[in-house]
């Protein structure tokens, strides 16, 4: 048996369409448009680069953009007033404050200071805590929200299936299995510590990997039929190696994401949450 | 036959420990506070209220009660929640809920500060704990279960949790408690395909699904450790209470498991007290 693929791109193509003629409509008929700030802190060249791939992907959706590079020297109180700034200005949606950090400023402290409403990667408390209560003013953080939409894709039913996620982060592992639980999954999260991990994984009906280590989960991890979402980027020499071995494993699975293709997916659902927070506030 | 793991030995470690940390609160001139705030008084809220005023008395912890009528308006039980949320001498608040109807529970619940939010009655105290932040608290019950199983040294690291249940006050927050422990956790619930068989296949099972006697023996397999979580009425006796494990089906194949009553809920209290010494300490570092 041969997996189908569930292509990141097409997935990601089709979110896009929509995007542009929802937001082409609602600025037609309120001439509003949704915005976001972007703000980094030290000279990071993969966040810059980041940034920048946000700025042109605003252009082409139509959204308003602001991105804002400090030198290391600015003291957590004016960032912090930056963020303040930000949150009062109607013009932005979406906040999202360029992690790690440098060292000297307290991550928790400045995520806590953007509005929850604003805080569309849902780290702040305040929306982990609705997510995990499934109240519905949250957002879905982006990795586990490009996962939903590629589960969507093949219109595959979770009631009652066994979900097993590899990872336990708080962007992704977590959440996924939170999520996986509103969808009356029975849900497993194994990490690094797990005994077993590849008996475990067998169990799996959906399988969702983000360990990031290349190539980890082999054929023999995987239950005949399962739908294998792989999240993993690994930068191996000149590839992009995902976290599950995608020539053996395809063999088995039903369903499978080729590898960087969840990844790939990331800024797109940045976007879907920022129109998301535009649209609560119209 | 399974070895009992007893609620009382695990408290009375917990009470000597904590009576320490109060006098030494004490020695610097301060004295933790609960206050509970409540709007008319269902009798088992009343029944919680006496036993807590009792428990974190003796351990030297003050308890003061805001009791306000049952048909309390919004705007005055809004008023008290944010005076009790000011008063610097009240260092964790708790709240029964649910709230009579006039009221808007959430609009009330978001006032309570997260530092003083002993029992996770917030969003934001819920996100600490899904996100390992220790500086929010865990909702007391799942933090009972945890310290009993701290208590009677049972290894938790790589090994195979499943927790049947999947609610906010108990199954998802014990399941983020044990993830921090480094087992592998495994949320299942009435959906579930095989319930049976995923309950079976784990190491520890926490029983947390309020359903009286579910759990038999079907559910366990030998050498497993079971957490009985469950308070529900007992049907064969009326006016009394049990567990969501059927306990005379299971003791002869478990190695260990916690009686109801008897076992977790027996420290619940004391976790409400910790959590309180936890917030003067903190208030006043």
């Amino acid at each position: 048996m041969t997996a189908e693929l569930i292509r990141g791109p097409v997935v990601e193509k089709a979110i896009r369409d929509e995007i542009v003629k929802e937001v082409y409509e609602i600025r037609e008929h309120t001439g509003k448009r949704p915005g976001f700030s972007i703000i980094l802190v030290g000279d990071n060249p993969v966040s810059r680069t980041s940034a920048a791939d946000k700025e042109k992907m605003a252009e082409e959706l139509g959204y308003y953009s602001v991105v804002n590079n400090f030198p290391a020297t600015i003291t957590q109180e004016e960032l912090i007033a930056v963020i303040g700034k930000y949150n009062n200005n109607k013009e932005i949606h979406a906040i999202r404050v360029q992690l790690p950090l440098p060292d000297y400023l307290d991550e928790r402290r400045v995520i806590e200071a953007v509005d929850h409403h604003k805080e569309v990667d849902a780290l702040h408390p305040a929306n982990m805590g609705n997510l995990i209560l499934g109240e519905e003013e949250t957002y879905i953080p982006i990795a586990p929200l490009a996962c939903f939409k590629l589960l969507q894709f093949i219109s595959y039913d979770l009631n009652g299936k066994h979900a097993v996620v590899v990872g336990r982060s708080n962007i992704m592992g977590k959440p996924m299995s939170v999520l996986l639980l509103q969808q009356h999954a029975t849900v497993t999260t194994c990490h690094s510590r797990t005994t077993n991990l590849s008996e475990i994984c067998r169990m799996a009906d959906v399988l969702v990997v983000a360990i990031g280590r290349p190539q980890l989960v082999k054929k023999d991890w995987i239950k005949p039929g399962a739908v294998v979402i792989d999240v993993g980027l690994n930068r191996v020499g000149d590839r992009v190696l995902g976290d599950v071995d995608f020539e053996e494993v395809s063999q088995k699975a039903a369903f499978i994401t080729p590898p960087g293709d969840v990844g790939a997916m990331t800024d797109t659902m940045f976007m879907l949450n920022t129109l998301e927070s535009f649209k609560r506030n119209l | 036959m399974a070895e009992k793991l007893k609620g009382k030995a695990v408290a009375d470690a917990m009470k000597e420990e904590l009576t320490k940390r109060v006098e030494a609160l004490k020695a610097k001139g301060l004295t933790p506070k609960l206050g509970i705030v409540r709007a008319g008084g269902r009798p088992d809220d009343l029944y919680y209220e006496k036993g807590a005023t009792k428990t974190l008395g003796a351990i030297g912890v003050e308890v003061e009660v805001f009791a306000y009528p049952e048909d309390v308006d919004q705007a005055t039980f809004e008023k008290a929640m944010t005076d009790v949320a000011n008063n610097k001498e009240i260092n964790g608040i708790l709240m029964f809920s649910p709230l009579p109807k006039q009221l808007d529970e959430p609009k009330i619940r978001a006032l309570i500060p997260v530092e003083k939010d002993v029992d996770c009655m917030t969003q934001a105290g819920a996100g600490k704990v899904f996100s390992d932040d220790v500086s929010g608290f865990p909702p007391c019950t799942p933090t009972a279960c945890m310290d009993l199983l701290k208590f009677y040294n049972i290894p938790l690291s790589g090994k195979k949790a499943v927790v049947l249940g999947r609610s906010m006050v108990v199954g998802k927050p014990v399941a983020m408690l044990l993830l921090r422990e480094n087992a592998t956790v495994t949320i299942c619930h009435s959906r579930t395909d095989n319930l049976e068989a995923v309950c079976a296949d784990a190491d520890i099972l926490i029983a947390a699904v309020g359903r009286a006697r579910m759990v038999d023996e079907k559910y366990v397999k030998a050498g497993q450790i079971v957490v009985d979580v469950g308070i529900n009425e007992d049907p064969d006796n009326p006016g009394k209470y049990c567990g969501d494990v059927n306990t005379a089906a299971v003791e002869g194949v478990v190695e260990q498991i916690s009686p109801v009553p008897g076992g977790v809920g027996s420290v619940t209290t004391i976790v409400l007290c910790k959590h309180t010494i936890m917030g003067c300490e903190a208030q006043n570092a």
